[in-house]
């Protein structure tokens, strides 16, 4: 079903869109994150804003992401604006509540201690919470970049102006030409599950003090 | 806004096998066909596993897996097995039921197992040391206090499932995306059924999703309740896991 | 964390350079868009490969849609130039000015798209018109020809229709000049010219499509193109449509135009109908046919 004949010799092509869906991922995972973590430090700070950011960011994400990408084409014409937003916005419910409970686990005798310890309002939380709560940031950045790889897939409806790894999937789909497709297809997946793999590394190294415990499933 | 309404109020947007009402009973049909067949399939999987403690490592693995393939892909990779099962349903109907499942499996599973690997052991062998069997334990004991964590997988479940069913409308798979995909087609004339789509999509996703989390609440009040505060479920219920949904 | 977060930044920025750098020429950027089909994906990538080869920097976009959205997206300056059919082309606009004679369909449609700031460039040789096609047994079963005969068994027929049919007087009105009721009691929407409703077609899963004329599946697959007896179907030459406010920047307008007319004079059915069997049946490179061809021809040193 897979003419491998095809896929050596469009190597070049193949990477170049698999990088393109490396950046249609890496960018809103970016900027998810950094919007995410700040309104997580204001929940924190004012809990009542949790719950309408909690109810915003999930209606978002109930929003068909090829409607999202539809609806913003009158907008931002087919510019980068017009995938990243949407991408962006997905990523939001994720990482915003797993943030938020990483930060509110913070056992509270290890807060009492950073006070005793003379570590000021910001200071103890870029040095004592925000480092506690990376477990479970970490697992809302896996869960959100491997929803991204998937939700980059489908962008290439609208056109091959985003590229990425969609783009073998749609025109394969056109024209079925199963080695296109399933090509596709079969990288996205492995893209995903390399990422997660790699993120569960990472999670582990920024964690050493989490290593003697095993078995957590919770926010896995 | 006028184009929503002007698509609404038309009468033949509610006809036939394009109108309204059959598309979302399309939609809630696959949703929830595909989330009974992953129930069945990981929910025995899921607790077992939580009331032996055995296996845990692979269930992990398998949910990990299957979080993480985007169902475009599996819809696609699957076509050319089910076209060829199934010239009539294999385009449509089979990879986006098969994309589906696989979509619900994870969640459903993981909350099994964390709902019941959470439970105080210590209850347990209390438990087991006034002479229940190990399904009276189960039914009894672990199944009433992982209540809300297991229902909160399902809501995960439910909210991926009926968020990304608007995928199978690229293969021809009609439902609520079907509604996206064809206002979208039609261009300026359409957008008020691509509004309308997704509309339908997000009403009706939150509205499952409240009934659901209205069970949860039922059901952790029950908890606590009978057994008394065994452990905080703050943690692990209120964080549904949300997934992939395109 | 942190460090996977300024790679992200990085990769952001070089991004948002690249898109940025357009080089200091005077040439203005060109965006290429097309129908979601073969034939017009190469056509407008024949387009882009002469601008390219004249020194302009294009941008393509390629399979935007039907053209419901592509030409949506070409009124509201999303995309610069886009291939057309002067027939469909113009039953998009005024569906009762549309002629068998390609030359009147083009001026006609120049006509309505000088208030939109749109100007239509020559005409190619070649027509792909829509086609009403059925199975070769299907043909013989019912005794199908021509459109005319699809009447008598409309109700024993699944239907392939596009998705924007109900909006395409060439689609709905045709079909009912003929007698058919619409929209039909079994009806598919699959997305014009394109393999899934040729398959469909083939595979059963619908007994009448609308295919394009040029489609290889149509000869591939035995299939019957019916008469249009009733002449609901246009002459469909090929043409350019191309933003005014695009001209406006370039500098020499007529040499421009004569660029890509010479493109289209290249195309007469036969030559789409041979092209579009080596980008639809063996699969290959839309770019590389297109560029072979207009090397070839000399369009391309």
């Amino acid at each position: 079903m897979i003419d491998w004949g095809w896929v050596v010799g469009h190597l070049d092509d193949i990477a170049f869109l698999l990088l393109q869906h490396l950046v249609l991922v890496a960018v809103p995972l970016a900027a998810g994150l950094a919007a995410s973590l700040a309104l997580a430090v204001a929940a924190i700070r004012h809990p009542v804003i949790y719950g309408p950011v909690t109810a915003l960011t999930g209606i978002l994400y109930t929003i068909p992401s090829l409607a999202a990408f539809a609806l913003l084409v009158p907008l931002f014409s087919f510019s980068w604006l017009t995938a990243f937003i949407p991408l962006t916005t997905y990523t939001l419910l994720i990482l915003f509540r797993n943030i938020v409970a990483g930060l509110e686990g913070v056992p509270s005798d290890v807060l009492e201690a950073a006070d005793a310890m003379g570590y000021r309002g910001r200071q103890r939380l870029w040095r004592v919470e925000l480092p506690l709560a990376i477990p479970l940031t970490m697992a809302g950045v896996r869960l959100a970049a491997v929803t991204l790889i998937g939700l980059a897939t489908v962008v290439s409806i609208l056109g091959s102006s985003f590229g990425g790894l969609g783009l073998l999937i749609t025109e394969g789909l056109q024209t079925f030409f199963p080695t296109k497709y399933l090509l596709g297809g079969l990288l996205s997946i492995a893209l995903a599950l390399v990422v997660d793999w790699l993120l569960v590394r990472t999670e582990r190294q920024l964690t050493p003090w989490a290593r003697a415990t095993s078995g957590r499933a919770a926010g896995a | 806004m006028n184009e929503l309404i002007g698509w609404l109020t038309d009468p033949a947007s509610w006809q036939g096998d394009s109108g309204i009402p059959f598309r979302l009973l399309e939609h809630v049909a696959i949703a929830a066909v595909s989330i009974l067949a992953a129930t069945l399939i990981a929910l025995p999987v899921g607790l077992w596993i939580g009331h032996t403690g055995r296996g845990a490592g692979v269930a992990i693995n398998i949910s990990n897996i299957g979080r993480a393939l985007p169902s475009y892909a599996v819809i696609v990779i699957i076509l050319p097995i089910s076209l060829a099962i199934s010239p009539d349903y294999g385009l449509d109907l089979i990879p986006t039921f098969v994309a589906m499942v696989i979509l619900a499996i994870p969640p459903i599973l993981i909350n099994a197992f964390a709902g019941l690997q959470a439970v105080d052991r210590d209850l347990l062998e209390a438990g087991r040391g006034m002479g229940l069997t190990e399904s009276q334990v189960l039914r009894d004991l672990e199944l009433p206090l992982a209540a809300p964590v297991i229902i909160g997988g399902f809501r995960t479940a439910t909210l991926n499932v009926i968020a990304t069913a608007t995928i199978g409308a690229v293969v021809g798979f009609g439902g609520l995306g079907a509604f996206i995909l064809g206002g979208r087609a039609k261009g300026i004339a359409g957008l008020g059924e691509l509004i309308g789509g997704a509309l339908l999509v997000t009403i009706l996703a939150i509205s499952v999703d409240l009934v659901l989390a209205w069970l949860q609440r039922r059901a952790a009040r029950r908890a606590d309740r009978s057994m008394g505060p065994a452990r905080d479920f703050r943690d692990l219920s209120e964080i549904p896991v949300p997934q992939f949904i395109p | 964390m942190r460090s996977f977060r300024t790679l992200a930044i990085a990769v952001a920025m070089l991004t948002a350079l690249a898109a940025c750098s357009t080089g200091g020429g005077s040439k203005p950027e060109i965006r290429v868009g097309s129908d979601g089909f073969y034939e017009s994906k190469l056509v407008a990538e024949m387009f882009a490969q002469v601008l390219e080869a004249d020194g302009y920097k294009v941008t393509r976009n390629l399979g935007i849609g039907a053209r419901q959205v592509r030409q949506p997206a070409l009124e509201q300056g999303q995309i610069d130039i886009s291939p057309e059919y002067v027939g469909s082309g113009l039953g998009y606009y005024d569906a009762t000015k549309t002629t068998s004679d390609g030359e009147a369909n083009r001026t006609a449609l120049a006509e309505a798209l000088k208030a939109k700031a749109i100007s239509v460039f020559g005409i190619s040789p070649g027509e792909d018109t829509n086609a009403g096609v059925v199975r070769a047994d299907t043909a013989a079963e019912f005794g199908l020809s021509k459109m005319s005969d699809l009447a008598a068994v409309q109700d024993k027929l699944k239907w392939a229709l596009t998705p924007d049919c109900d909006a395409n007087p060439l689609c709905k009105d045709a079909l009912e000049t003929y007698g058919i009721t619409y929209p039909p009691a079994s009806a598919e929407r699959l997305a014009a010219c394109d393999a899934p409703i040729a398959e469909a077609l083939k595979s059963g899963g619908v007994d009448f499509a609308w295919l394009c004329s040029t489609q290889p599946a149509i000869a591939q697959f035995g299939f019957v193109a019916l008469e249009d007896d009733k002449d609901t179907q246009p002459a469909e030459n090929m043409t350019a449509l191309v933003r005014d406010d695009l001209l406006a920047k370039v500098g020499d307008k007529a040499a421009f135009q004569e660029r890509l007319d010479a493109v289209l004079e290249l195309l007469t059915t036969e030559t789409l109908t041979e092209l579009g069997v080596k980008v639809a049946v063996d699969q290959e490179d839309v770019a590389d046919v297109a560029k072979a061809f207009l090397t070839a021809k000399g369009l391309l040193k």
